[in-house]
């Protein structure tokens, strides 16, 4: 008798996880073609990552902060930059005046009006440290800025950068109530700032949701939103549902109305489902491996150029990325930026021949061919952390695993540390001394992300952003002139050089290009991602019967 | 009148002791199916560990991008991963890892055990109060939530998962020892080696301790699949083993994503850690009647 208790039991839960699996993978019913709007609702959001803070310097803020803070400038299908909290702006012949002339009549959800004076405040908030992201923008351009009148703002630069207004259009630049920031306690501004934005934050349940509630007096929609006014929905119930299988089966079972971050392997069968996807590249750097230029074996540029020429990086990105996650050779920006360089991105391909040439030169030897390099009776073993679950997802994991084993081949033993959000930023391996490699991305509007990636790092002016360690003055001149370039193709063109530099030297290499993908129920109409990170947008969006 | 049991379950053989009762002509017993299948699943394993490519020639860690994420086949009996990886040959280089995890952290967690359980039951009255409120205390924490405390402190690898569930599970085993030693401690064949004047320490090495410790021998080989399970949960969580080694636990994480579209990366795992579990349960089971046979 035990024995066919166990068994039923045994058969009981093979049925019951069938059934919750086949549950899963159920399509909905998509709405009728004469569906009708429906007022209100609340939208059941499923996002990947939740942040420390609602406004700060890392996208996944950015993307929630946009929700509730309005930005100067905002960037539209084409690229072009148009108005939002500014109606219009003009620079100076130097370029080194910026003139922005704010909307009339606009407040903050906490009652205070915005004025140019305001928004100047927020500019040296954002300088003092208030976003970490804004301040390695502006920092070496930014002078200082004025209140003209109360809707005329004056922005200084110290050199000219002609694409500040395209910089603005990041989430890092939402404007705050000056009132807000200067009377209440920085907790309350973390978890819910307070703009003139479409929501308002409801309320913050730590690790489970934030309760996004409409600004029913919002006024200052960007000039690309699809419709005047204030949110149709009521409320965004943005909840943080970290396991990317949970998330989608969350979408599939009608928990949720959209998801983020579709992973690779859902792709197909969200698509089959009567979904609606929605797939933005992100311009910027793509996600990629810097090698530390001044400490262990990648200082020596045979090395760096012999770990290029081991791997396949095409063929793994498009197996685990099954044709959704675009290779990207480029080791400075993705295929999405402007100024491009597709001469950086072809610049290694596998060549295991190559490679061992190159590291039989450098002194890197092994007996009969195979197993670990050594040179002076050290082996060639180089560390790698990365950010897991944070920077790095599940497909970028297994494609770095990849980079891992074929690797191998050229005799390098790569050591893979996948470090928790937390000690991520908390600082872990970021030291020379700690790691050999960074793996990571940076999203950006502009090839502008070259000048915060690049720039040197010296012992009197650090550059924590610089994961080669480097302090290479061709490099910086390139890019310093790159960003004051006033024509647009001038300016391409010498981003386009840096970039080619990099790999010249094999400083970074592509690996793929970062995705803010996102998958909608047909019951909720009108979500988009925004153009400059990819975000999604809820002001628009409204649910049909 | 109380009627002492004089007999000590198990005690040196005392000089002029009794002959054994004769009970007729002995026939072999036929030894259980299940007991068969535990062992014969255990040696698969103990091959596995010893030897993993006499089990699985291929390299656990090639790439076969041309295969990946193919079902289970004659050629890939447990299919492929997201990058061709035969899953088969994974799990079997994986046993060395997820068993020498099993097996230390119950090694682990017994030698704690044994220590706590002894000075709680025969230290003086303040240190047996003072490690019964510890051990208390490590109680109050469900055995999951003390190792995963341990994790975060100590970082994740190998070794801190043998140190998390061994510690994360000893205030259990603790428990018990503590009570197999009063029992022993407080048993009439203690009485009576007491009432004879033997030596106290005698007394302890000769009958207290053997008959308390005894039962552990049944307990160890429950303990480990238990182990095993903790230590893949952990892993399962992320703070195990660092992918992509083929620890079983790293393989359920690996193999999660993935779980709508090729299931036998979750489910061939899994079960590889059931059946484990269930051939330690069940010698530990078999072990466990006959110790207490023995006793009759």
């Amino acid at each position: 008798m035990p024995k066919k208790r166990t068994a039923l039991a045994l058969a009981a839960a093979s049925a019951a996880t069938m059934m919750a699996l086949a549950a899963c993978s159920g399509a909905p019913a998509g709405p009728a073609a004469d569906a009708q709007p429906v007022a209100d609702g609340t939208i059941e959001y499923g996002h990947q990552q939740e942040p420390a803070c609602v406004f700060g310097g890392w996208i996944e803020q950015a993307y929630l902060s946009y929700q509730v803070l309005d930005n100067l400038v905002s960037l539209d299908e084409d690229h072009e930059v148009v108005p939002w909290l500014a109606e219009s702006w003009s620079v100076s012949d130097d370029q080194l005046t910026w003139t922005f002339t704010l909307k009339d009549g606009v407040t903050f959800t906490d009652g205070s009006p915005l004025t140019a004076g305001v928004v100047a405040y927020n500019f040296d908030h954002w300088l003092a440290g208030g976003n970490s992201t804004a301040q390695v923008w502006l920092d070496g351009y930014y002078a200082s800025s004025r209140a003209v009148d109360d809707r005329t703002l004056e922005v200084s630069l110290s050199r000219p950068y002609p694409r500040l207004a395209d910089t603005l259009t990041q989430g890092y630049f939402g404007i705050q109530s000056q009132q807000a920031l200067e009377t209440r306690s920085e907790e309350e501004n973390c978890a819910s700032p307070i703009g003139t934005g479409a929501f308002i934050v409801e309320e913050w349940n730590r690790g489970e949701n934030i309760v996004l509630a409409r600004n029913d007096h919002y006024t200052s929609w960007p000039a690309n939103a699809k419709h005047e006014g204030p949110a149709r929905v009521e409320k965004v119930n943005w909840r943080f549902l970290p396991d990317p299988t949970t998330r989608t089966a969350s979408l599939k079972s009608g928990e949720t109305d959209a998801v983020y971050d579709v992973p690779a392997i859902e792709w197909a069968t969200v698509d089959g489902g009567g979904y609606e996807l929605h797939k933005y590249v992100t311009p910027g750097r793509p996600q990629q491996l810097t090698f530390d230029t001044v400490d262990g074996p990648f200082v020596d540029e045979r090395v760096r150029k012999a770990f290029a020429y081991s791997l396949d990086r095409r063929s793994l990105v498009e197996t685990i990325g099954r044709g959704v996650i675009p290779y990207e050779g480029n080791g400075g920006v993705s295929r999405t930026t402007p100024g491009y360089s597709t001469d950086a991105a072809e610049a290694y391909d596998l060549d295991l021949d190559e490679a061992n040439r190159l590291l039989d030169e450098a002194g890197w030897t092994r007996s009969g061919g195979e197993g670990v390099r050594t040179k002076d009776g050290e082996q060639l073993t180089v560390v790698l952390p990365y950010g897991a679950g944070s920077i790095i997802n599940s497909d970028g994991a297994s494609i770095l695993q990849g980079v891992q084993e074929q690797a191998k081949a050229s005799g390098f033993d790569v050591q893979l540390v996948p470090v928790p959000q937390s000690a991520f930023f908390s600082g872990a391996y970021s030291t020379p001394e700690e790691k050999d490699i960074s793996a990571g991305y940076w999203t950006s509007v502009t090839a502008g992300i070259l000048h915060i990636n690049w720039r040197p790092t010296t012992p009197e002016a650090p550059n924590y952003n610089n994961d080669a360690f480097n302090a290479d003055p061709v490099l910086e001149n390139i890019i310093l002139r790159a960003n004051s370039a006033v024509d647009p193709q001038e300016q391409n063109a010498l981003y386009g050089e840096a970039q080619d530099y990099i790999a010249e030297h094999a400083l970074a290499i592509g690996l793929y290009d970062r995705l803010s993908t996102l998958a909608v129920s047909p019951f909720l109409k009108g979500v988009w991602q925004e153009n400059a990170q990819g975000g999604p947008v809820f002001h628009d969006a409204y649910f049909v019967e | 009148m109380t009627i002492l049991d004089r007999r000590p379950r198990f005690a040196r053989t005392a000089p002029g002791g009794g002959t054994p009762t004769r009970r007729g002509p002995r026939r072999s017993p036929r030894p259980a199916p299940d007991l068969v299948a535990a062992v014969l699943v255990l040696v698969f394993f103990a091959v596995a560990l010893a030897a993993p490519s006499a089990l699985a020639p291929r390299d656990p860690f090639a790439l076969d991008l041309v295969n990946a994420l193919r079902p289970p086949s004659a050629e890939h009996w447990f299919g492929t991963d997201e990058s061709g990886r035969d899953l088969y040959t994974r799990i079997v280089h994986g046993a060395r890892q997820s068993l020498l995890i099993g097996v230390g952290a119950t090694v682990l967690s017994l030698a704690i055990a044994l220590v706590l359980g002894s000075l709680a039951a025969l230290a003086g009255r303040f240190v047996a109060g003072t490690v019964n409120r510890v051990v208390e205390v490590l109680f109050a924490f469900p055995t999951l939530l003390l190792a995963l405390l341990l994790v975060a402190v100590l970082g994740p690898s190998a070794w801190t998962q043998v140190v998390a569930v061994g510690v994360g599970t000893a205030p259990g085993y603790a428990r018990m020892i503590r009570g197999q030693i009063l029992s022993a401690r407080n048993s009439g064949y203690v009485e009576a080696a007491v009432a004879l004047g033997h030596p106290r320490g005698w007394i302890l090495r000769t009958h207290v301790l053997p008959n308390a410790i005894r039962p552990l021998v049944a307990v160890f080989a429950l303990s480990v699949g238990q182990s095993i399970v903790w230590a893949s949960s952990l892993s399962f969580l992320g703070l195990g083993v660092a992918p992509p080694a083929p620890e079983w636990g790293a393989l359920l994480d690996a193999g999660k994503i993935y779980v709508t579209q090729a299931w036998w990366l979750t489910v061939l795992p899994g079960l590889v850690i059931v059946l484990l579990a269930l051939a330690t349960t069940t010698i530990g089971k078999h072990i466990q009647s006959a110790l207490e046979k023995g006793e009759k």
